[in-house]
């Protein structure tokens, strides 16, 4: 019956473009979500398994106790696979020269995740192995080679054994970032332990076991694991949050999570502006079919089956496009990281498809129900029903879906909280603005017949709409504001971590004596170097007098700092400073008096992810084992520490007043290039006790990890900007469509063209900069809030976008409001008079 | 129901209509009787805010009168709901409006189809042609709204109002936004097709001409019924 005739005037709304805008709407907010949620749920895989990486598993389990083997059983028996793993110190032994090396002893499935990198002589070219040396051979790492002055096919006595050195050991992908053992690391295969005879009863071994597996698995065994835990075991997952890149992957989780809910609001907004529109231009078909003798039921009928049409097309269109885009940019990415992106799951498809759904459904109900509403009069009294266009449930519900559709993408209520709020601050603010100005505006006495005063005019005669078009210009540009200061922001901080001039090797083990000669070479050969730091290992044995070791309690909790408490049963770095480092900042207590150099007391400063495992307060005594010799110092302050630097961190920095009271090794770091390697192997041969840890390598991967997810956010920004452009141009061409009954008035009362052109101008660039100031001052508020709770850095105003915002919001907006009246004036005034008629 | 009464197709008794303004309430109309008698034509006059236009939309129950009645071939409007009121109109009535009020995106034929496809008459093309064919648009019935001239407009607008043959045709100001030439055209298709389906007219207009070609003239002065005069027109009822 009406099936037929909805169809009808379906297809033809559809080819008017009546339907264009809405239709627009929805696929834009499919198409945003989609390449969002597809883009970053690629990124996060692909992050999730770099990080996989970095410990060489999804999952470890470390203890300085052996493992019961039923651990490993049981992990067998879910489907896991599993690595043993055990690190000890032994003496190596080859030409009469006598070294300490840090031992690894890997089973053959050693490392799940990630690869060996290993050269087949000093020379050669570095590749990637997946699996570690065969029983009887071992691989050394480059330092060990001139210590003991072997190559490659030599053999090297290990403890009791005797190993052929097969290959160069470049890097393992859990290596320890900054380690003080230095670059004398061993490879060698699990069942060789029993050949070195080195791990005896009472031995200083450390244990790991690594599992693989996917997360049901994992949950599934640690679920099994986590009532037997013993408080010496540690488990641990991929968050490491002391890995320098950790944090910043995790920012820029962060950013694109913030992009996609910026994405949705401007589709909602594009979403709530185009519906309401729609059904505005329905007002009268619908008077019409009412008086002609339509029910309600069959006009109803019409209009839903409509919106499903509309909603059902443009959902696909969006899903086709958006997996178009994500396609193009995950593959533009992909190249430029040299790395394949794992594809993503049905969330993205799922996710978009049901939030254009809502979208659809819960911004065009109200209108929908409204166009129900109007009464068939309006055939004879033309403007009834106008002012039931903007109701309070409407409002609500608009603002009440935005804010269930930004928790629902983010699954985070402080961020959408931060966010929603904002924005209600914007469009407070701005209502409150467009009704004071539009309100002043009338006093300006502005000479008639000019552009401006016809503007003014125009901007007060049409307050409301005004308002609501002053809103939603400022929300677009406020989210984009937002984005473009954040990815400078964040980009700018990643780079300062990693500075060009960054030093790029660590020269640990130097002791007192060396300081000055190697300072000296140092300056001989014109390498920039910073300051030598003095190190040594303690591990803490009492609090107040009470040993330790017992009053700390077992933590729960997979996602808890595991790597605070690994410390404490850890013998950390320490050293003594005079002035706080860099990236630190105290934030409880003050730092040491006269930079702690006078007086007896010696005070420690103690990082605050210790203070809590510790149960640390300020004035507490800890006592230190150093060489077992016990040191006392007293807590004067807790520290923060930045471990996103690619600098050494130390969790307990004490006060120099303890110099000479123990023998302390020290630390430089410097800034070197390949032309310097003749020099450093000559100063290595000199005082073979140092050593050099190359940190060339990670430096290099912080870089192209910034530069890779710099570039993902830059993609996931322009998607934005590309919507907020979208959104700035709906909404003018809105008011355009609106006022064109007015702009034919002019026309044919004999307006200049360029009058008309010039007064919508001025219009749209009053709107424009009103709207990019407010947003300018929101947004910087906002960020303020935002890069203090979210991505833990210091917050900064930006004056810049103070100008940037009415600027940008100015000729923008004001560029589209010409253009498109433009092409109106190229019109002849019969035609536009007949489409207002 | 007496047998006068049903031969009067529109009995109207004590008609007011009310309005609630701020400074208070406003009659518009005030205690309005009249009838029209089946296939008779009769003209609202009056100035512009005398209450012919809402006399119109309580004829057509376009709208609700606050007291009184009309009584539309037997049926009391008051006791009618929105969706029986909209039924009644979709079997008995047939319109023609000022600003044409044609749905933008239908062709004419389809323009002229609607009130029989929103009543589930989907065989209505044939009689849809041929309406179209006698107000001389045959040559138009693929044409939109926007790409005829008003007075094209106004005829797809006269045989849409004939469709389905309603017993009244309600017409408020048909030829007002129309030059003369086109005015007296849309005049005379109007009553040349009344008198061909024995339809009963109902026409405001201000214009005295066009009034005098009605059998009855009912003029309206400040919301009241002035008098009912005689028009040039030979009753044919």
């Amino acid at each position: 019956m009406w099936v037929k005739l909805a169809f009808k005037l379906f297809s033809r709304e559809f080819r008017r473009g009546e339907l264009t805008i809405i239709f627009a709407a929805i696929a834009l907010a499919v198409l945003t979500v989609f390449s969002l949620s597809a883009i970053t749920e690629r990124i996060g895989l692909n992050i999730a398994q770099k990080s996989s990486d970095f410990i060489a598993a999804d999952r470890r389990l470390s203890s300085n106790h052996a493992f019961d083997p039923q651990l490993l059983t049981k992990a067998n028996e879910l489907g896991l696979k599993t690595a043993k793993v055990l690190y000890f110190d032994s003496m190596l032994f080859a030409n009469d020269e006598l070294v300490l090396g840090s031992v690894k002893a890997g089973t053959n499935t050693y490392p799940l995740k990630g690869k060996l990198t290993i050269k087949d002589s000093l020379t050669s070219q570095a590749y990637e192995v997946a699996t570690g040396p065969k029983a009887g051979s071992i691989w050394l790492s480059e330092g060990l080679f001139y210590t003991l002055n072997v190559k490659v096919g030599d053999n090297v006595e290990l403890g009791a054994g005797v190993f052929n050195v097969s290959k160069v050991l470049v890097k393992e992908p859990d290596a320890p970032f900054f380690s003080l053992s230095g670059n004398k690391r061993v490879l060698l295969s699990y069942e060789d332990i029993p050949v070195t005879k080195a791990v005896q009863a009472g031995s200083r071994v450390f244990h790991r076991l690594l599992f693989s597996g996917n997360e049901q698995q994992l949950s599934g065994y640690y679920a099994w694991l986590k009532p037997q835990l013993k408080s010496n075991q540690n488990w641990e997952g991929i968050k490491d949050r002391q890995s320098p890149l950790g944090n910043n992957l995790d920012r820029a989780e962060r950013f694109l999570l913030l992009a996609g809910l910026f994405g949705i609001m401007l589709a909602a907004v594009a979403m709530a502006v185009s519906a309401k529109r729609y059904c505005e231009r329905q007002y009268d078909p619908v008077a019409m079919m009412k008086t002609l003798g339509g029910s309600r039921r069959v006009i109803r009928n019409i209009f839903l089956l409509h919106l499903s049409l509309v909603t059902g097309f443009s959902i696909i269109a969006g899903l086709l496009i958006g997996f178009i885009l994500q396609t193009i940019g995950a593959d533009y990415l992909a190249n430029f990281m040299g790395t394949e992106l794992p594809q993503a799951g049905m969330r993205p498809w799922l996710l978009s498809g049901f939030i254009g759904l809502i979208c659809a459904l819960m911004f065009s109900l109200k209108p929908l129900l409204d166009l129900f509403d109007i009464p068939p009069l309006r055939v004879l009294r033309r403007n009834l029903g106008d002012t039931i266009a903007l109701s309070r449930l409407h409002l609500v519900l608009s603002f009440l879906t935005i804010f269930v559709l930004m928790w629902l993408f983010s699954g985070e209520i402080v961020t959408t909280l931060i966010l929603f709020a904002s924005t209600l601050l914007v469009i407070a603010v701005l209502y409150g603005i467009s009704r004071l100005l539009f309100a002043a505006g009338r006093s300006l006495g502005l000479r008639p017949g000019s552009s401006w005063s016809l503007a003014i005019a125009t901007l007060q005669k049409r307050a409301n709409a005004n308002a609501i078009q002053l809103i939603s210009f400022a929300l677009a540009i406020k989210l984009m504001l937002f984005l473009v200061v954040l990815k400078n922001d964040i980009i700018t901080d990643w780079q300062m971590q990693v500075p060009p001039n960054a030093p790029n090797m660590f020269i640990i083990n130097i002791s007192e004596q060396e300081v000055d000669p190697i300072t000296q070479f140092f300056t001989d050969n014109n390498i920039a170097h910073e300051a030598f730091y003095p190190v040594f290992s303690g591990r803490v044995d009492a609090v107040n007098g009470e040993e330790f070791a017992r009053s700390v309690s077992k933590q729960e909790g997979e996602e808890k700092d595991e790597d605070a408490k690994e410390g404490v049963n850890r013998e950390p770095n320490l050293t003594w400073l005079e002035s706080l480092p860099e990236g630190n900042e105290i934030t409880e207590g003050r730092w040491f008096t006269d930079g702690g150099t006078g007086g007896d007391e010696i005070e420690v400063s103690v990082f605050d992810g210790w203070r809590e495992t510790l149960g640390l307060k300020l004035g507490d005594t800890i006592t230190l084992l150093v060489n077992e010799q016990p040191i006392e110092a007293k807590v004067t302050s807790f520290r923060s520490v930045d471990w996103g630097t690619l600098k050494p961190n130390f969790v307990m920095i004490l006060s120099p007043n303890m110099a000479g009271k123990i023998p302390v090794t020290y630390f430089s770091a410097a800034k070197l290039q390949d032309k310097h390697t003749k020099d450093i192997s000559h100063l290595l041969q000199r005082y073979p006790t140092i050593s050099m840890i190359d940190i060339k390598s990670q430096i290099e991967q912080a870089q192209s990890i910034i530069a890779q997810v710099s570039l993902a956010i830059g993609f996931v920004l322009s998607i934005v900007l590309i919507s907020g452009a979208l959104v700035l141009i709906s909404q003018v061409q809105a008011s355009l469509a609106e006022r064109m009954e007015e702009v034919v008035i002019l026309r044919t009362l004999g307006a200049k063209g360029r009058l008309i052109k010039l007064a919508t101008l001025y219009e749209f660039m009053l709107l424009g900069a009103i709207s990019g100031l407010v947003a300018a001052i929101v947004s910087d508020v906002a960020l303020l809030v935002i890069q203090q709770q979210l991505f833990s850095v210091e917050g900064r105003m930006h004056p810049y976008i103070w100008l940037l915002g009415p600027l940008s919001g100015a000729i923008f907006v004001s560029a589209i409001g010409y253009f498109m009246v433009a092409s109106t004036m190229r019109q002849n005034t019969q035609g536009l008079l007949r489409k207002i008629a | 129901m007496s047998v006068l009464s049903q031969l009067n197709v529109i009995q109207v008794s004590g008609l007011t209509k009310r309005v609630s303004t701020l400074e208070g309430s406003l009659t518009i109309l005030s205690d309005i009787n009249f009838s029209v008698k089946s296939g008779e034509s009769v003209a609202i006059v009056g100035a512009s805010g005398s209450g012919k236009s809402t006399l119109l939309s309580l004829l057509a129950g376009l709208d609700v009168a606050s007291q009184g009645d009309v009584h539309l071939d037997g049926e009391a409007l008051s006791t009618l709901d929105e969706e029986a009121r909209a039924q009644v109109r979709a079997e008995k009535i047939g319109f023609v409006f000022q600003s044409f009020m044609l749905v933008q995106s239908l062709t004419a034929l389809e323009n002229v189809m609607l009130p029989a496809e929103l009543a589930g008459d989907h065989d209505a093309k044939a009689q849809a042609i041929e309406l179209l064919e006698k107000v001389g648009l045959s040559h138009r019935l693929e044409h939109y709204p926007s790409q005829l001239s008003g007075g094209e407009q106004q005829r797809v607008a006269i045989a849409r109002a004939f469709i389905g043959s309603p017993k009244i045709l309600f017409a408020d100001e048909p030829s007002a936004n129309l030059d003369s030439k086109n005015g007296h055209l849309i005049e005379k298709l109007l009553f040349d097709l009344n008198k061909q389906n024995g339809t009963t007219l109902v026409l405001v207009t201000h214009d005295e001409q066009l009034a005098k070609q009605c059998q009855r003239i009912i003029h309206i002065e400040g919301g009241q019924l002035e008098k009912i005069s005689e028009g040039a027109a030979v009753n044919v009822g």
